[in-house]
């Protein structure tokens, strides 16, 4: 079941480590993440505190999950054209 | 489309001069502008009230930006994922930067500055469903009472600021940021200090905050 918004809350309170990494760190190691992660390897197991830090932080975490969406489409040679893409603007 | 390149080519590319490196900076504006692109497209409700070509153009400001910003880290790159990769996370920080402005510019972040007791628990749990049993409810309250102490009287101003913002308001941290005038480490590390005297005032209590989860959530 879906965890509500204060219960959500209280998870990351309950996550939270004296050390955390920064945003910049994240920024500096998550191209690294998604490469292991779509090399199929346990990139959580590997790199435990940048998984911590996107559990944290809303914004690192969407900019990782359209990193790591864009990456798997390119893989798979399905990344769109430029011209293609802008299509997708209304 | 752009030419592949492994990445010790991009690398010679990019570092080279005349029409080698300029046909590798041609190449890469076209990723970057691609990276800008998708992740608008995928957050297109961030851009109400603007028109195709004015979100368009801000994707080639984005790749542009992202562009500038790359090359000046370019010495950075480890090789220890692909260079494209490495690439793409310029360009969609840049994008989400501006997407999330668009969203939030006619907004007054000062309104959403000030933190107010009396419906903080309201805000916060708007979405639950259910209500508790008396004994749950009591339990609740103990823990509202704790968690607003420590709100009030643990945390700094600026830890309460960006708390109230962020958590309570669901503001960006990029608008948080700007509106601070500072930068995501420094506003990322004042809302981990909330959390970790969150986190300790609670257990001080005597409550684990995992059964506390347990109390208010609809997880068991």
């Amino acid at each position: 079941m879906q965890k509500n918004r204060f219960e959500r809350w209280l998870q990351n309170i309950q996550n939270t480590q004296d050390e955390e990494i920064s945003c910049s760190e994240c920024f500096d190691l998550v191209s690294h993440y998604v490469e292991v992660e779509l090399s199929g390897q346990d990139a959580k197991a590997r790199m435990p505190q940048l998984k911590q830090h996107l559990d944290q932080c809303a914004s690192c975490r969407q900019e990782y999950e359209s990193l790591r969406d864009l990456q798997f489409l390119e893989n798979n040679d399905e990344l769109p054209s430029t011209s293609d893409l802008e299509d997708l603007i209304p | 489309m752009p030419k592949t390149r492994t990445n010790q080519e991009w690398l010679h590319d990019l570092t080279s001069s005349g029409s080698i490196q300029d046909a590798a900076v041609v190449d890469l504006r076209d990723i970057l502008l691609r990276a800008a692109l998708y992740f608008f497209s995928r957050n297109l409700g961030d851009f109400r009230g603007l028109s195709r070509d004015e979100i368009l153009q801000r994707a080639e400001d984005c790749a542009q930006d992202a562009l500038i910003a790359l090359m000046k880290h370019l010495p950075d790159f480890r090789g220890d994922s692909k260079f494209t990769t490495w690439a793409y996370k310029f360009a969609i920080n840049m994008a989400m930067v501006v997407a999330r402005h668009e969203r939030w510019k006619g907004i007054s972040l000062d309104e959403l500055a000030f933190f107010e007791e009396s419906n903080f628990f309201e805000k916060m749990m708007q979405d639950r469903s259910g209500e508790p049993t008396p004994e749950r409810s009591a339990m609740q309250t103990e823990i509202q009472g704790i968690i607003l102490d420590v709100i009030r009287e643990d945390l700094t101003d600026k830890q309460r600021l960006v708390l109230t913002m962020m958590v309570i308001h669901e503001v960006p941290l990029d608008e948080v940021v700007r509106h601070l005038g500072t930068n995501r480490n420094a506003v990322y590390k004042l809302l981990h200090d909330a959390r970790k005297k969150l986190k300790s005032g609670l257990e001080a209590h005597g409550f684990d905050v995992g059964e506390t989860i347990s109390l208010f959530g609809t997880s068991r």
